[in-house]
């Protein structure tokens, strides 16, 4: 068998499925949007942060494109922009840090486009910049220990490609008393925060994140996408375990 | 205008690197001009992101904001490592020591101290999750993986145990495989959608 046409048949089906939806959505209907209680304690956590003078910190990980991993890096710059709210903003206690450059001025340009697309430019020197701790995951571990204990910290968001050194980062911030929220893609990320983290997203419940934030039709319909390949996958995958057994395969 | 010229941008080269995969001799030409421009864009947006780091510090250091010094010895290692890398190649023997007996030890201090952490947070694993199913489980799964893999068994001359630890040890494989195809799929769908601009990280929506 070519895998290959395997590949070429999932992403297809997913693509065509994907329009199908989006465009259906739009027009009329909705899919059903899931409750995550790990993400109401994120917006809970937030909230209470912004209302205490806290700082809200979010990670974006390690590194933007990964052979493991290839999809978290873009992950995580997507989610940003449901999370640069206004009020974020104007508390001046929003903190975005990532732990690669190009991922960092991703993110800077996700920030710069919220002010072009409505956001007063005033608000722009209130907020700091994405800033880079460290190009590596252990010199970024290094540069954001010591910003924690400095800056009081009462939301961290821990999202895209980083692994157990997220720990760390986690540890540092509810050990004084602030809320963790993880979105951990990486499995060594998935087995060291399991522990600690409250609120936690594991695997490909990730991706579900920026629709729960802000739902719109198109997140829905991937959703949908989600459910319905995931589906069609376990249910080859259960013919081919049969068939390997019976000795066709 | 702008938008719809991005959009239009994405498409065209998202489509033609992932065609690219599957027509490898056909568009091999292609594919390597557009990766090779991804990585020297890349590189340079990295570059600029060590521009971030750079001026973090310079502004700690000149507002003399607290830890300011720790920002200076950054800064002085910064540049000595930027200079002699440019000047001698990161193969320089001095260069290489100075990784191999400066870096490395830095880390791996780092990585005990993780490992300290990881076994803590195993301890109060309970006692944050509370007696749940899962926690128990993943309690469980972590000291059976833990005594199967220190090889305190010893299988020879026992087929019966040789297969059942080979079982064993196959369920993490297989946890972690149903994870990452979990992974693969979610990746697969939020790279459709910004490969058709229904979500577009780098404007609007």
């Amino acid at each position: 068998m070519n895998w290959y046409y395997v590949g070429w048949g999932v992403i297809g089906i997913t693509a065509v499925l994907l329009i199908i939806f989006t465009v259906k959505f739009k027009r009329k209907g909705g899919y059903i949007v899931r409750h995550y209680p790990a993400v109401e304690g994120l917006r809970n956590a937030t909230t209470t942060a912004l209302e205490r003078g806290l700082s809200n910190d979010v990670v974006l990980g390690d590194a933007f494109w990964s052979y493991s991993y290839p999809g978290l890096g873009l992950h995580s710059l997507s989610v940003l922009p449901h999370l640069l709210t206004q009020e974020a903003y104007a508390s001046g206690g929003l903190s975005v840090s990532g732990a690669d450059g190009s991922l960092v001025l991703f993110a800077q340009q996700i920030v710069h486009q919220q002010y072009a697309d409505g956001f007063s430019a005033a608000l722009a020197a209130l907020t700091l910049g994405p800033a880079l701790h460290g190009p590596t995951p252990s010199s970024f571990t290094a540069g954001v220990l010591p910003q924690i204990r400095l800056r009081s910290v009462g939301a961290l968001a821990l999202f895209g490609n980083y692994g157990a050194e997220g720990l760390l980062w986690a540890e540092a911030v509810a050990s004084r008393g602030g809320h963790v929220f993880a979105g951990a893609g990486a499995l060594t990320a998935q087995a060291a925060l399991f522990s600690t983290v409250d609120d936690l997203l594991m695997g490909e419940e990730i991706f579900i994140l920026p629709g729960v934030l802000s739902k719109t039709v198109e997140d829905q319909a991937g959703w949908l996408v989600e459910d319905v390949v995931r589906a069609g996958m376990m249910l080859l995958l259960v013919i081919g375990a049969m068939l390997k057994v019976l000795g066709v395969l | 205008m702008k938008k719809m010229l991005l959009a239009a941008l994405t498409l065209i080269v998202g489509l033609t690197v992932l065609a690219g995969y599957f027509f490898r001799a056909e568009l091999s030409p292609v594919l390597t001009l557009i990766i090779d421009w991804g990585i020297l864009l890349l590189g340079v947006a990295g570059l600029i992101g060590l521009g971030y780091l750079v001026r973090m510090h310079l502004a700690r250091l000149f507002r003399r904001e607290k830890g300011g010094f720790y920002s200076l010895i950054a800064l002085l290692g910064f540049v000595f490592s930027l200079a002699f890398g440019l000047v001698y190649s990161p193969h320089h023997p001095f260069f290489r020591d100075l990784i191999l007996n400066v870096q490395v030890p830095v880390e791996a201090s780092l990585l005990a101290i993780l490992a300290v952490s990881l076994l803590y947070a195993s301890l109060r694993l309970i006692r944050t999750r509370g007696w749940t199913l899962l926690s128990v489980g993943f309690l469980f799964g972590a000291v059976l993986s833990l005594i199967l893999n220190l090889a305190f068994f010893r299988e020879e001359g026992n087929p019966l145990l040789a297969e059942m630890i080979a079982f064993l040890r196959g369920i993490p494989m297989a946890g972690g495989r149903g994870i990452l195809l979990g992974m693969a799929l979610g990746g697969l769908i939020v790279g459709l959608r910004v490969l058709f601009s229904i979500n577009r990280p780098y404007g609007e929506g």
